[in-house]
């Protein structure tokens, strides 16, 4: 056989070649035993090169439709089969429920190509799609001062003396609630009890469903700056009159006058039986809310404190002294300060080890609790961070400078803006596939619901 | 050195070559090394049915080459998957013709070598990444059997994770 190749010219040579050639090769996935077919496909985690891959043959199209490779993908790329607990900030109690609905749906004949798909479509609409789901604009100017979104409503706080309610679905307006006689400052739902406060000095307690005011809470003597639901039967509100109250809001009555603080109570956060509270003051106080006694008063700040997270594990409080501080709630001991930022620290979100700060510097910080370093910071805004919140993927935040980015939260880096510039953005929230942003554009204040969710 | 490490056994590979191996190279097979711990000190050379001279020759030299590596974790099967470079020793090693590299797959699932059935899969894996389905096919020498129509359906189905 040499001696005959020997006496080919070129030509010859090549069209051996090629004759030769495809007879050496293998179709791997077809020949190798199926399970050594789907470790080789194990090793490819883009999408891409795995749909291209079932568009070749019959064969390798039927064994693409594994459920096994596309459940590693959704492993790999962190695509839970749940839809992810969407975190949201202020937290609440009812995120966990929050976007559940949608795969229990699908559960019946549920597939994980299916699932894969769909995650992957929301992540690259995050990324460069999605729509606008509604715009409203409101009629009467007003400062919006505090945002919650949930499994049912989008409820929104207006300086205005106003509540509204929009439906989480389709954004639409489905209610107001009148009643404050000022501006209102803080509110909270759980399912469809709504809490609210503000300048009236009232704690005013809501059925979202009937739009009905159950009851008129009067104690505090000057603003509820801060409020906060235990459940759907306590309630505590913080105010500026230095005091915090414990309510049975079912019942409608005073539980608990929690005294100590000096000054403003700006912030607070509930844990279990624990509530802490943040104060102008310079101090934040850790609280029993089953006995009213005050635990621990935290010292170390050297300015007011406006912002405050807290996990059970962890409280985290930011201050006017452009420093946040870490400190244990069992001991009240400080664990750690948080250098960085230059100016106050407004923003704050903690989810397990990861915490995320906010400050009028306009930076974004990411921050690793286990070693108390900074991992990312962002020059973020041209002015004040408003609002931010992150979840295990993304960050979203808004500024006084009017823009609305997002990051990745892996590695800090900007991905883009989720809508046109504005005057100030107000607040926001997000779920696994829809933002809502409040923010004022030419002068008017504009509520807008983005969606992206994939189209099935 | 122990005595015992220096021990010499005798693999039969499917076309009756028989190859003198360490112990050591021979047991980062998984099924060798538990056949020498069952069968305890032996003369008598192993048949291997399912591999021939040609493949068996290739694969011990990847157990000389790895014989001193230490024995792998048991990692859970996403941590294999996650890591997906290959060395350059080993791309060295396994730049050979699709038909060998095949049988190299075979012999080391048989043989329940996970690394090198892991650097196998890998190699097929880079093979595919980043082609269209035509160079697929041609890379493979596959047979588009979809009827046109078939074709555009299944090319729609998938359109979602292209780039967009």
């Amino acid at each position: 056989l040499a001696e005959l190749l020997d006496s080919c010219n070129n030509e010859q040579l090549v069209f051996v070649s090629n004759y030769i050639s495809p007879r050496l090769k293998r179709d791997f996935l077809k020949e190798l035993p199926i399970e050594i077919s789907l470790h080789i496909l194990s090793f490819i985690n883009d999408p891409k090169t795995l749909s291209r891959a079932s568009c070749v043959s019959k064969f390798w199209h039927t064994l693409l439709n594994d459920e096994f490779t596309w459940k590693n993908l959704c492993v790999r790329h962190h695509y839970r089969r749940r839809s992810s607990v969407s975190l949201s900030s202020p937290p609440s109690p009812t995120a966990s429920e929050s976007s559940d609905l949608s795969s229990n749906k699908r559960s019946s004949h549920f597939s994980y190509k299916d699932h894969f798909r769909r995650r992957y479509i929301v992540e690259s609409n995050w990324k460069n799609g999605g729509r606008t789901l509604v715009t409203h604009i409101s009629t009467d100017v007003g400062v919006v001062t505090s945002l919650q979104m949930c499994r049912n409503y989008i409820v929104v706080g207006m300086d205005n003396k106003k509540i509204h309610v929009f439906g989480a679905f389709d954004g639409k307006h489905v209610k107001t609630l009148t009643g404050h006689e000022g501006g209102v400052w803080a509110l909270q739902y759980i399912d469809e009890v709504l809490v609210s406060g503000g300048c009236d000095r009232d704690v005013r307690v809501w059925d979202i469903n009937t739009g009905q005011c159950k009851h008129v809470l009067h104690g505090h003597t000057s603003t509820v700056r801060s409020l906060k639901m235990k459940d759907k039967r306590i309630a505590v509100s913080g105010s500026r009159d230095t005091l915090l109250r414990v309510w049975d809001i079912q019942e409608g009555i005073l539980l608990h006058l929690l005294a100590g603080h000096e000054a403003s109570v700006r912030c607070m956060e509930i844990h279990g039986d624990l509530v802490v509270s943040g104060s102008y003051d310079c101090t934040a106080r850790v609280w029993d809310l089953t006995t009213g006694q005050c635990l621990h008063v935290l010292h170390g700040h050297y300015s007011q404190i406006y912002s405050i997270a807290f996990d059970g594990e962890r409280i985290i409080t930011g201050s006017l002294d452009s420093t946040a501080r870490v400190w244990s709630p069992t001991s009240g001991q400080c664990l750690g300060i948080l250098q960085g930022h230059t100016s106050l620290v407004g923003q704050i979100q903690l989810k397990d080890t990861t915490l995320v700060t906010g400050g009028s510097d306009g930076a974004i910080r990411i921050w690793d609790l286990e070693t108390y370093q900074c991992i990312h910071r962002m020059a973020a805004h041209d002015n004040s961070v408003t609002c931010l919140q992150f979840d295990n993927k993304r960050i979203v935040s808004g500024g006084n400078d009017g823009h609305v980015k997002l990051w990745d939260i892996q590695t800090g880096t900007s991905i883009r803006e989720l809508t046109s510039a504005g005057n100030a953005v107000w607040r926001l929230a997000f779920n696994d596939t829809k933002a809502v942003i409040l923010l004022q554009r030419e002068g008017k204040t504009i509520m807008e619901v983005l969606d992206f969710e994939a189209d099935s | 050195m122990s005595a015992s490490e220096a021990k010499k056994i005798t693999l039969k590979s499917c076309d009756d070559i028989e190859f003198k191996v360490d112990i050591r190279v021979a047991s980062r097979s998984i099924l060798l090394k538990n056949m020498i711990e069952d069968v305890g000190e032996t003369d008598q050379s192993i048949p291997l049915p399912n591999v021939n001279e040609r493949v068996l020759k290739k694969v011990l030299e990847w157990c000389e080459h790895h014989k001193d590596d230490p024995q792998p974790a048991i990692e859970d099967s996403d941590t294999r998957r996650r890591n997906t470079e290959i060395d350059d020793w080993n791309k060295k090693f396994l730049e050979v013709e699709q038909d060998m590299l095949f049988e190299i797959i075979l012999a080391a699932n048989y043989l329940d070598i996970k690394q090198l059935l892991d650097i196998g899969c890998k190699t097929v894996a880079n093979m595919i990444k980043g082609k269209t389905p035509e160079q697929i096919r041609e890379t493979f020498n596959i047979q588009n059997d979809f009827t046109p129509e078939e074709e555009e359906q299944i090319r729609k189905e998938n359109e979602w994770a292209e780039d967009r």
